[in-house]
């Protein structure tokens, strides 16, 4: 089915049910782990992606179909994951990336974290990254989302975002091969 | 570094994992949640309240004052219709209206009219058509 085919039955309210459901079944998992990557937590990813679907859902009559459904999708649910993790960082007192370090830190005794060694240390290398190095670093390597995508989901240039993931290998792959 | 290919059989995953059948009661929540009214509750502040109040008291008292005057109106306008149409028909006589009456009601006719033995010898003496209505 075409892009502009499926869009206008999540308009339709006669067919907007069952396509959000195909929606839904199609993004839930990718995005889960979109959130998962910056939110790093279980339990926040799942409140992430629930406020993600639902501001799908409630704007799908202002998505103008001027970027791709799945660029905006992602679009939002990057935007609320930076916004939850910043307001818990608030929260708590410290900065996003003094928390996101912290919750690094507790990986092995997170149920949710395969806990492997050599995961844990790709983990604690990725978050000695700048922020933005970071999210491009994830979505590029965990995520494989094409430089194209990426630009349109967070607004940086291809050439940046290439430059951004090349800078964030060499750091990681220096810090892995360290100890 | 081989880890960071492209589809390389040997890379590495984030780590991360979901409990199990996570992600089909995701679907079972969302739904239920979306189901829900969206329509925001108002807040209505105690200030707007008191005031909704009193003009809520007023309309009450206003509603009520017109609602009698009107109920007092139309039992009077009931009342003297009652008059106006015994005196209009001629067919009540007034042997009808006594075979209506039982003893107790002209006891109680007599006590509010109060009547003494001396009016009545005045009111005689006073009315020429008198003897007209005893002969009746």
């Amino acid at each position: 089915m075409e892009e502009k085919e499926f869009i206008l039955q999540l308009l339709n309210p006669k067919t907007q049910n069952n396509a959000f459901q195909k929606l839904l079944s199609d993004y839930k998992r990718p995005l889960y782990y979109h959130i998962r990557n910056i939110v790093l937590d279980h339990d926040d990813a799942n409140d992430v992606l629930q406020n993600t679907f639902i501001k799908v859902y409630q704007n799908l009559n202002k998505f103008k179909g001027e970027s791709k459904l799945y660029s905006w999708i992602y679009r939002i649910a990057t935007n609320e994951s930076i916004t939850f993790i910043n307001k818990k960082a608030k929260l708590s007192g410290a900065s996003s990336s003094e928390l996101k370090s912290k919750i690094v830190d507790n990986l092995r005794a997170d149920s949710y974290f395969e806990g492997n060694e050599i995961q844990l240390k790709l983990q604690k290398a990725i978050h000695t990254l700048p922020e933005k190095q970071q999210l491009v670093f994830k979505m590029r390597y965990f995520e494989e989302i094409k430089y194209e995508e990426m630009s349109t989901i967070l607004g940086t240039s291809v050439g940046a975002l290439k430059a951004s993931y090349h800078l964030a290998v060499k750091k990681i792959k220096i810090l892995i091969t360290k100890d | 570094m081989k880890e960071f290919k492209k589809n390389d059989e040997n890379k590495i995953t984030s780590g991360f994992t979901t409990p199990e059948g996570y992600f089909e009661q995701f679907t079972v929540e969302l739904n239920s949640k979306l189901k829900l009214p969206k329509t925001e509750v108002k807040v209505v502040s105690i200030k707007t309240k008191r005031w909704l109040t009193s003009i809520a008291a007023l309309l009450v008292v206003a509603l009520s004052v017109s609602l009698y005057s009107k109920m007092v109106l139309s039992h009077s306008e009931e009342n003297s219709t009652t008059e106006n149409y015994i005196t209009n028909h001629s067919e009540i006589s007034q042997y009808d209206l006594i075979t209506l009456l039982d003893t107790k009601d002209i006891e109680n006719l007599g006590m509010e009219l109060n009547t003494s033995n001396t009016k009545i010898d005045e009111e005689f003496a006073n009315t020429n058509e008198i003897e007209n209505y005893i002969t009746e």
